[in-house]
């Protein structure tokens, strides 16, 4: 390293140093991002602090009565429902890392090798994705119902095969739960990857085309790799999004059969709005963000430290 | 030029926040609604007083009921005569519980609604619905409530509401399945089942000759265990043991409430006779069900016949109720009432005036004039919308007001009692009634349910193992309850 960038970076260092003061110029900027300010404070900071006090009283309502320490937290542990429901939720990641992770990868990566019809293909996996949840659930619902009138088993029939349980089978209620917000997600994840395809240097894929290489080692050699830091950072997401699944095994079960598919957030929910538990209901939704802190915590550091 | 570039950022920021203060500004106007006479204590309940009051009415019919809402519209006429200086603001409100408490939080609930039978005593202790026990006293409406109904809607000695319907639990049936079946006797009555053991061999009878299900069980949510905690009772089962001393003992893995349990469980994969799938069953989606045909039997209760006549569309004449059958425990029914309850922000006088209303409605322990029009309009509606006229169940137990109500069924029926007859006669016996298990019912219920859709579920699912985990669980619920207090 050179004496100037040395000398140009302790320039910045002291320019850091006196910004510290409050400047008269400054007060254009803070204006400016003062109702935004306002805002986060009374929607996101308060709600969230008050939400860590209500799980430390009891209360009537929202209206907190006296102060009990861990208590409710105690409560929500020992509660019947909390191991199914810790236990389920991350049945639910692991699911949806086995089904939900590589389909949008996959589309992602025919469709921009695709020729022809490439708009059509594009505009069809996002399809599903314009459809509101709630039909989304309800509709897949229709399909999934036991018996003789449900969708697939009509369908099925017709191929002389019995009907099946659908979701009434415990040991298929969360994949099928998965399958429906694949269904429904994969479209949306896709359009990222092929953005991120799009992005790759065309020259990259017409150098190795004249080197001989095929259609599956360009995808093996330059796509995949091209895109993986991208994968990674969808990777997480994907984890946090799916840890807080609420309304689809709400909709579709209820948590049912027997707990089989109640999770975490459904858990908050019963407390909070069946209940009018709310204080039980704020700490198991304190747990639940811990356990995200920890969890996007031990993804950067394996990730920063596997690219330094 | 820079100049102008700082006064046109000063600018947009000044807009940009004032906006957002008059966003969260209180109307100033909707708060005139619920104070007004608020500092008014001492008028008499009884005498007329001239200070204005607004009733909030969330007892208003929805807005696709028009025949219902015309005749509420003649209730307010009659209390604009009987009560000038009520104004009556038309504000209705279907109970759910993922809007009430902040509803309630935000002082915008109607001065009265109506609620489920599950949630009184939730509502009571989150202190959202106001003590009434000193107006019902003053009214001397006190001890003409149902005593056990009464229980229902009090704490500590003092009470939050009043019954709107007392119920009890009977079995629906749609006679048009009946008749197909060919369960009827010689004058077309259907031959309905008196044990639970005659009832799964009747579904069976019908599941095989019009392919449709015999009984619809409940399985999604809390109404499951509330109707199996019939079932449970007719083969002997006690699921709560009242201690005396203020704890209870879970005893939901007795050997009669397991039998009870088996016999579900032999309902699906013996019998094979419920609808498609149960654990997606609620009390409004057996209703469809029974009305539209899917379903010949359903635990139902006498308050909800318009359920599957009027909403659902089975014809008048196609519905008949009978008693839950018998088992080796005897023969019960659960009774209850649905609730009328009056927001914890309404003034006395707007309670009053609520009360008023609902006299008005023929819905209160008054015989007046007034009060025998409002029931006979509601008879007549009800004939209108093909809805069953059959006696209510008494919630209140005033001679007068169930003399009124007698001459009205009398005069409006418009079914033929044989229908109902076993249904009444078994409800009216001595020691049919009982209310729901003490305890902590709702969690009763919840455990129930967990196991009911294990079993319908799951053609090897161990039944004693169930019961045993849910006998454990329920007791740690009754001993968190006994902790809190």
């Amino acid at each position: 390293m050179g004496i100037k960038t040395e000398q140009t970076e302790q320039k910045i260092h002291l320019g850091l140093l006196t910004k510290v003061k409050f400047k008269k110029e400054d007060l254009l900027g803070w204006l400016v991002m003062l109702p935004t300010l306002i805002l986060f404070t009374f929607f996101v900071w308060e709600p969230l602090l008050e939400s860590v006090r209500l799980s430390m009283y009891t209360a009537k309502g929202i209206r907190l009565q006296e102060f009990v320490g861990f208590s409710n937290y105690i409560r929500v542990l020992r509660h019947p429902d909390f191991m199914a429901a810790f236990r389920n939720t991350f049945v639910y990641i692991l699911w949806s890392l086995v089904i939900g992770f590589f389909v949008p990868i996959i589309m992602a990566v025919l469709i921009s090798e695709t020729v022809h019809l490439k708009g059509f293909f594009r505009v069809g996996v996002y399809f599903p994705n314009m459809v509101p949840g709630m039909a989304t659930v309800l509709m897949w619902g229709y399909f999934f119902t036991p018996g003789a009138t449900g969708v697939l088993n009509i369908i099925l029939s017709k191929f002389g095969v019995g009907n099946q349980l659908w979701l009434t089978n415990p040991k298929l209620t969360i994949p099928l739960i998965i399958l429906t917000m694949t269904w429904k997600g994969a479209g949306a994840t896709a359009l990222i990857y092929m953005a991120g395809i799009s992005g790759i240097n065309p020259d990259i894929y017409e150098a190795a085309t004249i080197d001989g290489a095929g259609i599956w080692k360009r995808i093996r050699h330059i796509t995949l790799p091209s895109i993986f830091s991208l994968g990674k950072t969808l990777l997480i997401l994907q984890i946090i999004a799916v840890f807080q699944i609420l309304y689809e095994p709400l909709v579709m079960t209820n948590g049912g059969p027997n707990n089989a598919s109640i999770s975490l957030m459904q858990l908050v929910y019963n407390y909070a709005f069946r209940d009018f538990n709310y204080p039980m209901g704020a700490a198991l939704s304190v747990m639940i963000c811990m356990i995200l802190v920890v969890l996007s915590g031990i993804y950067t550091k394996i990730t920063s430290s596997k690219e330094a | 030029m820079k100049s102008m570039k700082k006064l046109l950022g000063l600018g947009i920021s000044l807009v940009m926040t004032l906006s957002m203060s008059v966003g969260c500004m209180k109307q100033a106007a909707a708060d005139t609604t619920g104070n007004t006479g608020a500092k008014v204590e001492t008028v008499e309940a009884e005498a007329p007083t001239d200070k204005p009051v607004n009733l909030k009415l969330g007892i208003w019919p929805e807005p696709t009921l028009t025949d219902d809402i015309a005749m509420h519209e003649g209730y307010v006429q009659t209390m604009k005569n009987l009560h000038p200086n009520v104004t009556v603001e038309p504000a209705y409100y279907k109970y759910a519980t993922d809007t009430f408490v902040s509803m309630a939080e935000a002082g915008n609930l109607p001065t009265v609604f109506e609620s489920w039978y599950t949630e009184p005593q939730k509502l009571i202790k989150g202190g959202f619905v106001a003590d009434i026990t000193d107006i019902l006293e003053e009214r001397g409406w006190l001890d003409a409530i149902n005593p056990s109904i009464r229980e229902l809607l009090s704490k500590d000695g003092r009470i939050y509401g009043i019954p709107r319907d007392g119920y009890a639990l009977g079995l629906m049936l749609n006679v048009e399945l009946f008749e197909e079946a060919g369960l009827v006797d010689g004058n077309g009555y259907p031959l309905y089942p008196k044990t639970w053991k005659e009832l799964a061999e009747t579904a069976k009878k019908i599941k095989d000759a019009t392919g449709q299900a015999g009984i619809c069980i409940l399985a999604k949510d809390n109404a499951g265990g509330w109707h199996f905690s019939n079932i449970a009772w007719a083969f002997g089962a006690t699921m709560t043991k009242d201690n005396g001393d203020g704890t209870f003992t879970a005893n939901v893995n007795s050997k009669e409430a397991i039998a009870a349990m088996e016999y579900i469980k032999s309902l699906k994969w013996e019998y094979d006779v419920l609808t498609a799938d149960p654990t997606n069953e609620d009390w409004g989606t057996g209703f469809t069900s029974l009305g539209t045909g899917s379903a010949a039997m359903y635990i139902a209760a006498n308050d909800a016949v318009n359920q599957p006549t009027q909403v659902n569309g089975l014809p008048l004449d196609k519905l008949a109720m009978c008693a839950l059958p018998a088992g080796a425990g005897g023969q019960y029914s659960l009774s209850g009432g649905t609730p009328y309850m009056f927001s914890k922000d309404a003034t006395k006088e707007e309670i009053n005036a609520a009360l008023d209303y609902l006299v008005i409605m023929g819905k209160a322990p008054v015989a007046t004039d007034a009060a025998i029009a409002g029931m006979k309009a509601d008879a007549e509606n009800k004939i209108a919308n093909g809805v069953p006229v059959i006696p209510r169940f008494p919630c209140w137990v005033d001679e007068e007001v169930l003399a009124a109500e007698a001459r009205i069924i009398e005069e409006y029926g418009n079914v033929d009692t044989k229908l109902f007859e076993g249904y009444f006669k078994a409800t009216t016996s001595d020691k049919n009634l009982r209310m729901e298990e003490p305890g902590s019912a709702q969690d009763l219920y919840a455990e129930l349910t967990k196991v009911l859709q294990a079993v319908i579920t799951d053609s090897k699912a161990d039944v004693p193992a169930l019961m045993e985990k849910a006998n454990q669980n329920y007791q740690k619920a009754l001993d968190d309850l006994q902790a809190k207090k």
